[in-house]
C-alpha cells in the first residue's frame, strides 16, 4: 500500500504558477515524499536569437527575456560589452543605472511578497502590496516612460537623465513605499496565521544552500554570505555600496524577511545616489565591431546571481550569449527541501525561490 | 405547516424555490463586495452572481473519462435539493419557518451536511488528483465542523428547552441576546459557519492555488452552476439560523435583513484579516479547541440551569 506514488502534478497549467513549468508531487495523502521539475515550456530561444543580431539590437533583446528583472539583463549585457571594448560608462550613467536596478529590485520585491501572499491565501496582503507597488511603477515610468522594460541602457551609458523635479518625485514615492515596507515587516513577523504558514517551513541549512549552488536572497535567508554587488561591484556599487541582508533562519520566514530588509537597503542607496548625483556626460562612444574576447559579466538581480558569458569574435554580431540566471541556480533548493513537507506547503516553497520561468527557460 | 401560503408557493416561489435563489445570490453579491472594499478593490457589481449563474448554465456540461455518469449528473442535484429543502425550517425573511415539528434542528443540520457530503461525493468519484485530495480535504473538514458547529447550535437549544428552531426563534426573541449570554458559543457557531461554509481561512478544501478547485475541480456548466448555487443558499440559511439563534431571533423582514447582513459584515472581515490555514492546522486548531469550548458553554448553561432552579 505504501508503496504506490500517488502523483499530483503542478504545471503546466496551475493557478498556483504564473508562468508553465511541470512539477511531479509525489504524495502519500498531503505528505509529500518526493518531487521532480520539468523546464523549458517558455524557451524562446534567445541565446540563439543573439548570435544572428548587432550588439545594439541584442540590448533589445536581452531586455525580453524577463519582464520583472529586465534592466539587469541589458545591464550585465551592457556592462559585458562595455568590458570587450574596454569602455567604461561616465560616472553618471553609472549611477542611473545603479538607480534604475534598485527601483527594478523594489518593484520585484514588492510584487513578489503580493504574489508569496496569494500563494498562502492571504489576499488582502497580496491586493494591498500590488496596490503599493504601483507606486514604484508609476516611478519608473516617470523616469524611462514605460513600466516593464525600460530600456535605459546603451552600449556606453544610458539613454536618459533623471531631471530635479523627478528626483523630487522619487523621493517622495520613496518615502511612501518606506513606510509601507514597514508595515508589511510588521505582518509578515507577528501575524499568526501567516507564520503558521511560513515558520519553519522549507529549512535549508546553509551547507545544503552551498551545496546546491543557490544565490540571492533565497542563499541570503540560510546565512550565505554572497551578493554580487558586495564581492565584485559594478555600476556604482562602489562609490555607493550597500549593505549584504542575511538571515540565520533558514526557513520561509527568514526569506520574507530577507528581501523586505533589502527594500529598505535599495530605498537608502537610491536616496544616498539622487543626493549626490556625479556630473558628467550620460554616454561614451562605442566602436561598431567590438573586439573579439570572451567576458564574464555578473549582476544581482532581485532574485540572485546573473551571469552572463559574452564571446565577440571581432564582428558586429556575438559570437555567443550564454545567459545563467538565479532561478536555474535556485531549483535544487526547492526540490531538495519538499519531501517531508505537506501538500500545501508546495506552492509557498516554490514561490519563496521567487522563481521566474521566463529568466530560466530563455 | 404555519405559514398561510399553498404549499407549492412555498416550495417554488418563497419563501423556497425562486426567492431563495435570489436571494442566494443576492447574498453571494454582498459577501464578494464586502471582501473586495476590504482589500481595496471596487468587487463585482449587483448582478454578477446572476450573470454567473446563467453563464454557467448555458455553458457545455464537459463529463470527465472514468467519472460515474449517473453520480456526476445527480450529486449536483442532491446538494441543491437539499439546501433548498433545509430553507424550509427556517425563519426566511423574518417570517416564521414553514414547516416545523419537533427535532427540525437536527434535520435542517443534516440537510446542510448533505450539501457538504455531496460535494466531497463528486471529488471523490472522479480520477483527477485535485479533485481526490479536494474531496479528502472536505470531508475532512466536515468531520471537524460537524461536532462544534451542532454543539454551539445546541446551546440556544437548551437555554429554550426545544429543539424546534420555531421555538428557539420565540425564546431568543422574548430574552436577552444569546450573543450576550453565551459569548463562548456565539464564537464557535461564527466560526464553525466559516468552516462549513469553506470561506477563507478555512478554504483549504478549494484552495486555488494548491488544488486548483479541490472536489469540484472536474465540474463545468450546468452541474458547476448547481453546486455554485448550493453554497449560496447555504451561506443564507447558515447566516440565518446563527442570527435567529444568537441575535435575538428574527421576527420581520427588516430585522431579518439588519441582522444577517450585519453577521455577512463580521464573516467578510474574518474572511480578509487571514491567511488561509492549512487542512491538518483546521483540523487541528478546530476539532479540539473549537470542540472544547463548545463543551464548555454547554456545561456552563447546564449549570446555570441548575442553579437557577436551586435558588428561584
Amino acid at each position: 500500500m505504501s508503496g504506490e506514488r500517488f502523483v499530483i502534478p503542478i504545471g503546466p497549467q496551475h493557478p498556483a504558477l504564473k508562468e508553465p513549468s511541470h512539477f511531479e508531487i509525489f504524495v502519500d495523502g498531503e505528505q509529500v515524499t518526493g518531487a521532480t521539475l520539468r523546464l523549458g515550456y517558455v524557451h524562446r530561444g534567445i541565446e540563439k536569437g543573439a548570435e544572428q543580431r548587432t550588439w545594439t539590437q541584442n540590448l533589445y533583446l536581452m531586455e525580453r527575456i524577463c519582464g520583472i528583472c529586465s534592466h539587469v539583463h541589458a545591464l550585465a549585457f551592457a556592462q559585458g560589452v562595455e568590458a570587450l571594448a574596454g569602455v567604461q560608462a561616465p560616472p553618471r550613467a553609472r549611477a542611473i543605472r545603479q538607480v534604475i536596478a534598485e527601483l527594478e529590485r523594489l518593484h520585484s520585491h514588492l510584487l513578489w511578497l503580493g504574489v508569496a501572499a496569494h500563494e498562502a491565501g492571504f489576499d488582502a496582503l497580496f491586493m494591498y502590496s500590488w496596490r503599493d507597488r504601483e507606486v514604484v511603477m508609476d516611478l519608473l515610468e516617470l523616469v524611462s516612460g514605460n513600466r516593464v522594460n525600460y530600456s535605459a541602457n546603451l552600449l556606453g551609458g544610458v539613454k536618459f537623465d533623471i531631471t530635479a523635479e523627478q528626483k523630487v518625485r522619487i523621493l517622495d514615492g520613496l518615502n511612501f513605499i518606506e513606510e509601507r515596507v514597514h508595515y508589511y515587516l510588521g505582518v509578515v513577523n507577528t501575524d499568526e496565521t501567516f507564520l503558521g504558514r511560513t515558520r519553519g517551513v522549507g529549512l535549508l541549512s546553509r551547507e545544503e544552500a552551498e551545496r546546491l549552488g543557490a544565490v540571492g536572497p533565497t542563499a541570503r535567508a540560510s546565512g550565505v554570505t554572497r551578493d554580487v554587488r558586495v564581492d565584485a561591484p559594478y555600476a556604482a556599487y562602489s562609490e555607493f555600496p550597500v549593505k549584504m541582508v542575511v538571515s540565520q533562519q533558514g526557513d520561509l520566514q527568514a526569506r520574507f524577511v530577507v528581501r523586505l530588509d533589502e527594500c529598505f537597503e535599495s530605498i537608502r542607496v537610491i536616496r544616498e545616489i539622487l543626493n549626490n548625483m556625479p556630473e558628467s556626460e550620460l554616454v561614451v562612444r562605442m566602436p561598431r565591431r567590438i573586439p573579439a574576447g570572451e567576458v564574464v559579466s555578473r549582476v544581482e538581480a532581485p532574485r540572485g546571481e546573473l551571469f552572463y558569458f559574452i564571446v565577440s569574435g571581432g564582428g558586429d554580431k556575438p559570437e555567443r550569449v550564454k545567459v545563467r540566471t538565479p532561478s536555474l541556480a535556485n531549483w535544487g533548493t526547492v526540490l531538495a527541501t519538499a519531501p517531508g513537507h505537506k501538500l500545501a506547503d508546495i506552492p509557498m516553497l516554490v514561490a519563496g525561490i521567487d522563481p521566474c520561468f521566463s529568466c530560466n527557460d530563455r | 405547516m404555519t405559514l398561510s401560503l399553498h404549499p407549492l408557493v412555498i416550495l417554488l416561489i418563497f419563501p423556497g424555490g425562486l426567492f431563495l435563489i435570489l436571494a442566494g445570490l443576492a447574498y453571494e453579491y454582498v459577501d464578494r463586495k464586502l471582501v473586495a472594499r476590504f482589500q481595496n478593490r471596487i468587487g463585482p457589481r449587483w448582478f454578477q452572481p446572476l450573470a454567473d449563474l446563467v453563464k454557467l448554465l448555458s455553458k457545455e456540461e464537459i463529463v470527465p473519462q472514468g467519472v460515474q455518469r449517473g453520480l456526476f449528473y445527480l450529486l449536483p442535484l442532491f446538494a441543491l435539493a437539499s439546501a433548498l429543502t433545509a430553507a424550509l425550517y427556517v425563519p426566511m425573511v423574518g417570517l416564521k419557518p414553514a414547516y416545523t415539528f419537533q427535532g427540525d434542528l437536527i434535520v435542517t443540520i443534516y440537510l446542510l451536511s448533505v450539501l457538504t457530503l455531496s460535494m466531497g461525493l463528486a471529488g471523490a468519484s472522479t480520477v483527477d488528483r485535485f479533485a481526490l485530495v479536494g474531496a479528502t480535504r472536505t470531508l475532512t473538514q466536515l468531520f471537524s465542523y460537524e461536532a462544534p458547529f451542532m454543539l454551539a447550535l445546541l446551546g440556544p437549544a437548551i437555554a429554550a428547552q426545544s429543539w424546534q428552531i420555531g421555538n428557539i426563534n420565540e425564546f431568543a426573541g422574548q430574552n436577552l441576546w444569546m450573543l450576550v449570554a453565551q459569548p463562548i458559543g456565539f464564537l464557535v457557531a461564527l466560526v464553525g459557519l466559516m468552516g462549513k461554509l469553506e470561506l477563507p481561512p478555512f478554504d483549504a478544501p478549494e484552495a486555488e492555488t494548491e488544488i486548483v478547485a479541490g472536489a469540484l475541480t472536474e465540474y463545468s456548466g450546468r452541474g458547476l452552476a448547481l453546486f455554485r448555487l448550493g453554497k449560496d443558499i447555504e451561506l443564507v440559511i447558515g447566516l440565518t439560523l446563527v442570527a435567529a439563534f444568537y441575535l435575538g431571533g428574527l421576527h420581520s423582514p427588516f430585522d431579518f435583513i439588519l441582522k444577517t447582513l450585519g453577521l455577512l459584515l463580521a464573516v467578510a472581515l474574518m474572511q480578509t484579516l487571514f491567511a488561509r490555514l492549512r487542512i491538518d492546522q483546521v483540523v487541528g486548531l478546530w476539532w479540539r479547541i473549537g470542540t472544547i469550548l463548545a463543551v464548555i458553554q454547554l456545561i456552563a448553561i447546564i449549570a446555570g440551569r441548575y442553579l437557577g432552579t436551586l435558588i428561584f
